[in-house]
């Protein structure tokens, strides 16, 4: 079946358009990457950490002098407590620092007094220098100053080189979160849930829809009358209201456990495919109220084929054309209201969603800020519109009433 | 006794309208029709677009049911069977559609259609399968190598013959060719009716052929039976045709052929008005309206079908003036 559609004239027409092609891959890399996410490619746990401290911003913007200063003795502080807990314990102060990793930044061992020494010195500055002004950030001849804390940092845990310098690159170079969190590594593994939440809810719509809609078309009469009364029922309900009773439904049981980041997506995923459905349901009712009258279909009874073979061996197959374009619709519906709903808080829980970023993001906005947003949306817009592109094409490929 | 018997088959299609969607009358596709098929004859039957041609030639095989009345194949009432019940009748009534593009599933390849209906009736053992699809395929005349191909890769033409060949497959005796030719090129139509022909003597085949052109019918057929607005106006051998037809619309159907003889130099008679509505006919003779020869009479009753000479029957209360024994015909 998918071989033909494959073979179609409509495949030969979707193949010679350039722009759609270009939107494809697009979307197959948004894919692979969800596949490598899905598979443990980048651990949850490297979202939550801390890869800098907050509000660093991403590469192509310095940071001011302040926060050049926070981000060093960010680390400064972190040898402080490891030597003190050393003497106590008598211990080498790396021997402490390592269990301390900060992202890909590794401390360096040096002799136990070179520890002291460095803090002093960066103490040192910090008190008698630094402390002494308002708001470094005004104070541009201080630099130098600053310059010489980062350099002790740097000192204790070196800047990574060669692959471990990229990997350090690619969790900083789109900067942090207001929890240090590395914004990149958020917005990439956003697409994980995405690609989930799409994925099933119109895997499951697009088949139960289609399925639904051509039985009511075939058969008629009281299976069309209860399917018709029930996907009119249901779409005069807004999701977002199907979606708050379930959660309230769900309330306090294994579906609304952060933890459990797989079935705490359960009653999204009831919520859309029960109103996801009827697209695909009344485009499948549609086509097959004409497909059925078609002489092959007689031909077909003419043979003594029963009803229901005659369905799924020759009219559901003659709307696959159809579910696929209802499909990529679908897919990318699931997606924008999982970002909605991430944003009212009422969606993902627990993990990175482009939701949930851009919702973290309104209080950056104002003190400009952009990296987190900008991050999440980019994603989400260079998604969805390869999508919108990869539709339209398929639906002037495919869908003949869809004038080109 | 006659293969197929049909007794005052009806069908009325509901019309729905309105808000509420409620039937609000209905199409009178097929009105109070009785005829006999003879085993092994070629019946044609001819009428104008709309006149319930097609809603006949299903009726028979049971594509459609009808609203009343009765058909009997080989003696045995079809119209009340169930689906499990009519399976041998499935195997062996067949038919062919006018499409040749809706008529074929555009999934399946020529192989697979055939194969389906083949394996459903169990016509061949599986191992003979092949052969017999390659067979069936020569039979028709295309190319050994078409069993591979989807429809799409074929013409109009081809594709009506791998139609004759889906309708072949499960070994069929009886046949309704519904318009089989009048969607081809002109020049692919005689092809077609010839291949038909010859498989219908090759097969014994009995076929009821529906066209709207008389001229195919005349060539083609034993008889011919003339349809007008669901009814049957005249019932009569093709031999002598031309001469012999009664109804003033056969003989009007006689006249819009193009003759082909120039020295014929019989005034054309051309109908007048349209064909009226099936939806709600008019009491009476439903060809009042355009009738040249139209009395009083016409108006008022449905003329019965008068036998004229044997196996001549004619619905028309002018034509059958003066003819002795007014017997109901069939
Ligand atoms: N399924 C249907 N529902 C309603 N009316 C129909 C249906 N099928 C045929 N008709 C009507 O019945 C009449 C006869 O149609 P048909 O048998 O297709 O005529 P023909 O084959 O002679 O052109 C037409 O007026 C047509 O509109
Ligand atoms: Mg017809």
């Amino acid at each position: 079946m998918t071989g033909r559609l494959l073979r179609s004239r409509g495949a030969r027409k979707f193949r010679r358009n350039r722009l759609a092609m270009a939107a494809l891959g697009v979307i197959l890399l948004y894919f692979a990457t969800a596949v490598f996410l899905f598979f443990g490619g980048v651990s949850m746990e490297a979202t939550k950490e801390r890869v800098a401290p907050k509000h660093t911003p991403g590469f192509f913007q310095t940071p001011d002098l302040d926060q050049r200063l926070a981000f060093a003795m960010h680390f400064i502080s972190e040898v402080d407590s490891a030597t003190r807990l050393a003497s106590r314990r008598d211990q080498h102060p790396h021997d402490i620092l390592v269990e301390k990793a900060l992202a890909e930044r590794r401390p360096a061992r040096l002799e136990p007094q070179r520890y002291d020494e460095l803090l002093d010195e960066a103490f040192g500055i910090l008190e008698e220098e630094l402390d002494l002004v308002d708001n470094i950030a005004d104070h541009p001849e201080l630099e130098p100053r600053v310059e010489r804390v980062e350099e002790i940092a740097a000192a204790f845990f070196p800047m990574p080189t060669g692959w471990e310098g990229r990997a350090y690159w690619s969790r900083t170079f789109l900067g942090s979160d207001a929890a240090g969190q590395s914004i990149s590594i958020r917005a990439i593994y956003s697409i994980k849930v995405a690609f989930q939440i799409g994925l099933i809810t119109s895997v499951i719509s697009v088949l139960f829809g289609s399925l639904l809609g051509a039985a009511a078309a075939f058969f008629g009469g009281w299976v069309d009358h209860a399917i018709t009364w029930v996907f009119s029922t249901l779409s005069s309900i807004p999701y977002l209201v199907l979606l708050s009773v379930l959660i309230v439904v769900f309330f306090g049981t294994i579906f609304d456990d952060p933890e459990r980041p797989f079935l705490s997506l359960v009653p999204i995923y009831v919520a859309f495919c029960s109103t996801f459905w009827i697209g695909p349901c009344r485009v499948i009712r549609g086509e097959t109220m004409k497909i059925k009258e078609l002489e092959y279909v007689q031909a077909a009874t003419a043979i003594g084929f029963g009803r229901v073979y005659i369905l799924l061996k020759h009219v559901i197959p003659n709307t696959a054309h159809l579910m696929f374009i209802n499909f990529s619709l679908l897919f990318i519906g699931a997606i924008k209201s999982e970002v909605i709903l991430s944003f009212l808080g009422l969606g993902v829980k627990g993990q990175a969603s482009w939701g949930i970023m851009i919702r973290d993001a309104k209080d950056e906005v104002a003190s400009y800020f952009f990296w987190q947003i900008g991050a999440a949306t980019f994603l989400m817009f260079v998604l969805v519109l390869a999508f919108n592109i990869f539709t339209d094409a398929l639906q002037d490929a495919f869908d003949p009433r869809h004038v080109d | 006794m006659a293969l197929m018997e049909v007794r005052n088959l009806v069908k009325r299609f509901p019309v729905r309208g309105g808000v509420l969607n409620r039937v609000i009358g209905h199409v009178h596709a097929v009105s109070d029709v009785s005829f006999d098929v003879h085993k092994g004859e070629t019946l044609g039957v001819v009428g104008e677009s709309g006149c319930g041609k097609s809603t006949l030639g299903k009726m028979l095989i049971r594509l459609i049911e009808p609203t009343s009345g009765t058909i009997r194949y080989e003696g045995k009432d079809i119209t009340t069977l169930d689906h499990v019940e009519l399976m041998p009748f499935r195997r062996t009534m067949q038919i062919i559609f006018q499409d040749p593009y809706s008529s074929l599933n555009p999934r399946l390849t020529v192989r697979s259609l055939l194969r389906e209906a083949i394996a459903f009736h169990r016509i061949v053992p599986r191992a003979e399968m092949d052969e017999y699809i390659t067979n069936l395929i020569r039979k028709v005349g295309l190319r050994a190598d078409a069993a591979d191909k989807f429809p799409h890769e074929f013409s109009g033409g081809q594709r009506q013959r791998i139609g004759i060949a889906r309708a072949l497959a499960t070994r069929p005796e009886f046949i309704v060719a519904d318009e089989p030719v009048s969607a081809l090129d002109v020049s692919i139509q005689a092809q077609v009716l010839n291949l038909l022909m010859d498989l219908k003597d090759e097969f014994g085949l009995t076929l009821v052929f529906i066209s709207h052109d008389l001229k195919v019918i005349q060539h083609f057929c034993d008889r011919v039976m003339v349809m007008y607005l669901g009814r049957a106006v005249e019932m009569m051998p093709c031999l002598d045709l031309d001469e012999q037809a009664r109804h003033p619309y056969s003989k009007a159907l006689l006249g819009a052929n193009p003759i082909d003889d120039p020295s014929d130099r019989r005034p054309l008679t051309i109908l007048q008005g349209d064909v009226p509505s099936p939806f709600n006919v008019p009491k009476g003779c439903p060809f009042t309206g355009r009738c040249p020869e139209v009395i009083d009479r016409c108006r008022e009753e449905m003329p019965p079908a008068v036998s004229h000479s044997d196996g001549h029957l004619v619905a028309c209360w002018v034509a059958s003036e003066g003819v002795a024994e007014c017997q109901r015909g069939a």
